[in-house]
């Protein structure tokens, strides 16, 4: 393979490889289908936890959360490989959080049988496209993992059995899975070729 | 690495900012509310003076608060209704550039009624399945849960049943370790945040409500030539087929355009059927169920299967308008209840006490029937005549046949 082949920075350089060319578009197809997923579950949640939650303009604080921060500002400007890192170790961190999120769910909604199994799908899905992503990086020859970013101190509400807070927190975790999981499909989408370079 | 992402959360407030006491309170509709929203800390700007509240996104009305302190805004709620949602109403407590500083979520509903109406049946012996009603007729705008619990009459420990929803909202199944032969005590408790309430308790046998599955094999076949009849023929449940020498079975079938079943009830335990007084030329759909009544002595009336599969046949054409209604009319030449076969019924008995045609039967009837309408057919296409009665071309002019 050529420097130019083998160089991420050159999108008809991934044209010359069908295998990776497949698995990218594999991957950015399922990235997209699971923006669709990650919204209805964000409106989903909101609606059972009633307004506030659903208005426009809601914005409670931002309570940091253990293991994850939304996508920075300078995330689009970064390197292809570092992107789809960061996009990785994302995908990684919000099972987790999804799963403490449904327990909570599974008690203040109890009746709520759709949401519960869509946070369930979430933690799965989640986990998927994770894993899909790092085969990229594989394929790319990049190392699934950076270095470690610095982790946000746990958010008092991750443990606090307070029901407003527990709600919130829901609502940041689905927030910053539909946030994290649009950046993988954009991020991919950048290295589809035909895409945009 | 160049572009590490740093925590958000460091330019704004966050949920310890204030807390709002009572924390998650539970009350009954109709009661009042005291609460109080505290500011902790010294941030700049968040003091009392300016902080407002909100229930479910709406803000409240200025007269219901006042300030307390320097940083204590106190709110007082009257005549409360239920709760919008089951995850709780949301009190927030803002400061003045609407930001959120706390929140508290409130439970307002009633306590749970008595749950009525518990009835169970087993399948096949194997399970038993409760249903029941719950006791509000409204909402108690709080979760309610409820719990199926069962215990054997004389003795044993209460158990509490797992398998919730199975039939409906209020069901619980109990697939196995049933003992027969001796009764159970079942019963249903509701338990909610405002208390709990407790059905009364239904004892039973598992025997007295088995239940088994639809009868498979169900055939619809043509008899002979006869436009007015069908045979129904089909199988024990097989799952109870050594216990029902005393099932019942009923059919019903309809015509194929129509939404109304004709029920044929006395159908005792035969496994085989024959339906008269059918229309010509119809296409019917038919079902069968079984009652496996009398099962291990069992004097209760057992319940019903469902209905098995519709199984389809058509009557044999006809240039004569079929009789109206039918009765199941059993193979071998019992009499039915129709009118027609009723008087044959006692003319019959009549013949075989004072006449010497001993051999007369329905069998005999039936082959006298189809021999009239072939006759009548053979008739009819001799004389030209159309199937609306009218003639057509002639051949010549025969006598009817008396």
């Amino acid at each position: 393979m050529s420097q130019r082949e083998g160089s991420l920075e050159d999108p008809q350089a991934i044209s010359l490889l069908p295998h990776l060319d497949a698995k990218i578009r594999q991957t950015h197809s399922l990235a997209r289908l699971l923006t669709k997923y990650a919204e209805q579950l964000f409106q989903e949640y909101v609606q059972h936890q009633g307004d506030p939650f659903g208005l426009p303009g809601f914005s409670p604080p931002r309570l940091p959360v253990a293991g994850l921060s939304a996508p920075t500002p300078s995330h689009a400007g970064l390197p292809a490989p570092e992107r789809l890192q960061l996009d990785a170790a994302a995908l990684d961190a919000l099972p987790p959080l999804l799963d403490v999120v449904r327990r909570r769910q599974a008690e203040l909604n109890p009746r709520a049988p759709r949401l519960l199994r869509r946070l369930e799908d979430a933690a799965r899905q989640s986990r998927a496209l994770g894993v899909a992503v790092e085969a990229v990086l594989a394929a790319l020859g990049v190392p699934a993992r950076g270095p470690q970013p610095e982790q946000p101190p746990a958010a008092a509400a991750a443990v606090s059995t307070d029901v407003f807070p527990a709600k919130v927190l829901g609502f940041r975790v689905c927030g910053l899975y539909r946030e994290w999981v649009s950046r993988t499909e954009g991020d991919l989408g950048q290295l589809v070729p035909g895409g945009p370079a | 690495m160049v572009g590490v992402p740093k925590p958000d959360h460091c330019s704004f407030l966050t949920l310890d900012t204030a807390v709002i006491s009572p924390q998650d309170p539970t009350l009954l509709i109709g009661s009042s509310l005291q609460a109080t929203c505290s500011v902790l800390g010294d941030p700049p700007g968040a003091t009392a003076d300016g902080l407002y509240w909100t229930l479910n996104g709406r803000r409240l009305p200025t007269e219901l608060s006042r300030v307390l302190n320097t940083s204590t805004l106190a709110l007082a709620l009257a005549n409360l209704n239920g709760s919008r949602q089951q995850s709780g109403d949301n009190l927030v407590c803002h400061a003045r550039d609407g930001s959120i500083l706390a929140g508290s979520c409130l439970y307002v509903g009633l306590p749970p009624e008595k749950p009525f109406n518990i009835s169970c049946w087993s399948k096949n012996m194997k399970d038993l399945t409760c249903r029941w009603t719950p006791g509000a007729p409204g909402e108690t705008f709080l979760h309610t849960n409820y719990s199926l619990k069962y215990k054997l009459r004389w003795y044993g420990q209460d158990n509490t049943c797992e398998e919730y929803h199975t039939m409906g909202p209020h069901s619980c199944h109990i697939p196995k370790d049933l003992a027969l032969f001796t009764p159970y005590e079942i019963w249903v408790e509701a338990t909610n945040r405002l208390g709990s309430a407790r059905s009364d308790v239904l004892t039973l046998d598992i025997l007295d409500v088995v239940t088994t599955d639809p009868p498979p094999d169900v055939h619809v076949s043509r008899v002979g030539g006869l436009e007015d009849q069908l045979s129904v023929r089909w199988v024990s449940p097989p799952a109870l087929k050594d216990f029902l020498f005393q099932a019942k079975y009923q059919i019903r079938y309809r015509v194929e355009d129509s939404v109304d079943w004709k029920v044929v009830d006395d159908v005792s335990n035969q496994t085989s059927c024959r339906l008269a007084g059918l229309k010509p030329g119809t296409v019917y759909f038919v079902q069968v169920r079984c009652n496996p009544f009398g099962i291990y002595g069992s004097k209760k009336a057992g319940i019903w299967s469902e209905w098995s599969h519709p199984t389809a046949a058509s009557t044999p054409r006809s240039e004569r308008p079929g009789p109206g209604g039918g009765a199941c009319e059993p193979r071998g030449g019992e009499p039915s209840s129709g009118p027609v076969r009723r008087e044959l019924k006692q003319f019959l008995g009549w013949l075989k006490k004072h006449a010497y045609c001993s051999n007369l039967s329905f069998r005999l009837y039936d082959q006298w029937r189809a021999w009239m309408q072939k006759s009548h057919k053979t008739r009819n296409q001799d004389e030209g005549i159309l199937p609306s009665g009218r003639r057509g071309s002639a051949r010549g002019k025969r006598a009817r046949a008396a």
